[in-house]
């Protein structure tokens, strides 16, 4: 079981800016259960991100409470559960290769050295990089190397997965591409998955259900149910119907 | 790679001996034979009293390896080099690391920092030589002097340039502390670790040499002086030539090494 509950969470940013602090998050409660996919999804600005930082450990300055699999999250190295992270850029370490990069999480997760090799080259050969693993990442495209990312968050097969708006600093054809690869991937594997987009239709394509944010304070305005079917289809027009439903709701609401 | 291309098909391209060497390193034979023409010249033309020509100067050359006079006074120039450029580049990287990582640090040392980088270094060496003397310790403490504000800055601007993006991705997937520094962080600072002792190392040759000038008894240095005073520019050109092939030596035996080993995954440094 890997279920996500986020109960009262708040957050407030102190600065120079905001001696008296800005209201990030303002009382966040959801519920993710276990092998489910949730996209937040929000203008920039409205503490998606903050969310994903604090479920990652990073960010441990917050008010309410958080738990993953039942545990509260608290510093990250004492995490009792494996947390995946795809960034919105790659964030891979340019000086290792592609397999140096995924032995680097693999080793910081404390996974026998002998699983290593058979992981690298399972996950290289699922994101289509089984030729690259000997390559350093600045010889890679921005769309090959968001793939070693991703490699490298499942290659630790982690209780939960966070993602950050992981594919909008690619051009749309390779982003649509790596959606469908993201749900190939997940549909094999069910992991627990936090998505953070501001695109209405990559949420409407990948999620199970979209939890919709507000800005200033940053909380949730509404959530979604997506009831489509997988494996899902571009072309499907119950997607397009969803979307565009979601695309209203969204931008009449943040208008208003 | 280009002699490799111009060659062709030719299956054991070391057959063919010098043909091997690529074009980069015959246009630096031809400008090293341009320059001793050059010489030549200008020896002609000044008279061998002011401007010795190449043969002489190799003669003198020759006669100092003979004397055992090189290998005296580049030990004791070296051993001063190596000791202040140790104290240097430890205070510097102490110093620049303090103010790359703590904004208070940054604010007390910057200044000063700068300060020290702007004073002449005339001013360290007279300092140095009235505190402790014309002697060694005086030579080393106004060398590293002169030398540790540059390293300091080299090093404070690396860490101040550690992309915390990686080191947060190394959190999240629980690396441990020291894993961090070694894997994540210290990769990052050591171009600059790099830049540092390159540059420290040219600042350390001249300065020693010229410590060596004003108050020392042996080393280049004091040679160069001893020769001036003779007015024996033949050794002084000698003299020089030396020094220029150890520098020379240093950086492409030691620091080019180092660094394409270190670097190897950098595209610009491996082309």
């Amino acid at each position: 079981m890997a279920d996500i509950a986020v109960h009262d969470l708040s957050k407030v940013y102190r600065s120079k800016a905001h001696p008296d602090g800005l209201l990030a998050l303002d009382r966040i409660s959801l519920a993710v259960a276990d092998h489910q996919f949730v996209c937040l999804l929000g203008p920039s600005g409205c503490g998606k991100s903050t969310v994903l930082n604090v479920l990652s450990g990073l960010d441990q300055h917050y008010t309410g409470e958080v738990r993953v699999a039942g545990a509260v999250v608290s510093r990250s190295n004492a995490h009792p559960f494996r947390v995946g992270y795809v960034f919105q850029e790659p964030r891979l370490l340019p000086w290792l290769t592609v397999r140096g990069n995924i032995e680097f999480a693999l080793e910081s997760a404390g996974i026998p050295k002998s699983e290593w090799s058979e992981r690298i080259n399972g996950w290289l050969g699922r994101v289509g990089l089984r030729d690259f693993a000997e390559v350093h990442p600045h010889e890679l495209s921005g769309g090959m190397q968001q793939r070693t990312s991703i490699a490298r968050a499942f290659a630790i097969d982690p209780e939960i997965l966070l993602m950050d708006e992981p594919f909008s600093g690619l051009d749309e054809l390779t982003a649509r591409s790596m959606r469908e690869l993201l749900l190939g991937i997940w549909l094999e594997t069910r992991k627990t998955v936090i998505f953070v987009t501001h695109n209405c239709f990559e949420a409407c394509f990948l999620a199970d259900r979209i939890a919709v944010f507000a800005p200033r304070p940053g909380r949730i305005k509404q959530e979604f149910t997506v009831d489509l079917g997988r494996p899902r289809d571009y072309e499907d027009p119950r997607l397009f119907e969803m979307s565009v439903k979601v695309t209203h709701f969204v931008t009449g609401k943040l208008a208003a | 790679m280009t002699s490799q291309a111009t060659q062709g098909a030719m299956p054991a391209p070391r057959a063919r001996g010098w043909r091997r060497l690529p074009e980069s390193v015959w246009i630096r034979v031809l400008s090293l034979l341009a320059l001793l023409v050059v010489w030549q010249l200008a020896s002609m033309a000044f008279t061998e009293r002011y401007v010795p020509g190449p043969w002489n100067t190799f003669a003198a050359m020759g006669e100092l390896v003979q004397s055992g006079e090189i290998p005296r006074h580049f030990t004791f120039t070296m051993t001063r080099m190596l000791s202040s450029f140790a104290i240097a580049m430890s205070i510097g990287t102490v110093l620049g690391t303090v103010m790359g990582l703590y904004r208070r640090g940054e604010q007390m040392l910057d200044m000063w920092v700068m300060v020290g980088l702007t004073i002449p270094s005339l001013c360290y060496i007279i300092v140095a030589f009235m505190w402790l003397g014309l002697n060694d310790r005086g030579a080393v403490l106004a060398i590293a002097w002169t030398t540790f504000p540059s390293i300091a800055i080299n090093i404070w601007q690396g860490v101040k340039a550690i992309d915390q993006r990686l080191i947060d991705m190394a959190r999240v997937f629980r690396c441990s502390g020291t894993r961090r520094i070694l894997t994540v962080v210290i990769p990052q600072v050591l171009p600059y670790l790099m830049a540092a002792a390159r540059f420290g190392l040219g600042v350390v040759w001249k300065v020693t040499v010229f410590v060596e000038v004003l108050g020392g008894s042996d080393g280049v240095g004091y040679m160069l002086n001893y020769s001036f005073q003779m007015f024996n520019m033949t050794d002084v050109f000698a003299w020089t030539i030396f020094f220029t092939i150890v520098m020379l030596g240093i950086e492409l035996l030691i620091l080019k090494p180092i660094e394409n080993r270190l670097f190897s995954w950098r595209p610009d440094i491996r082309a």
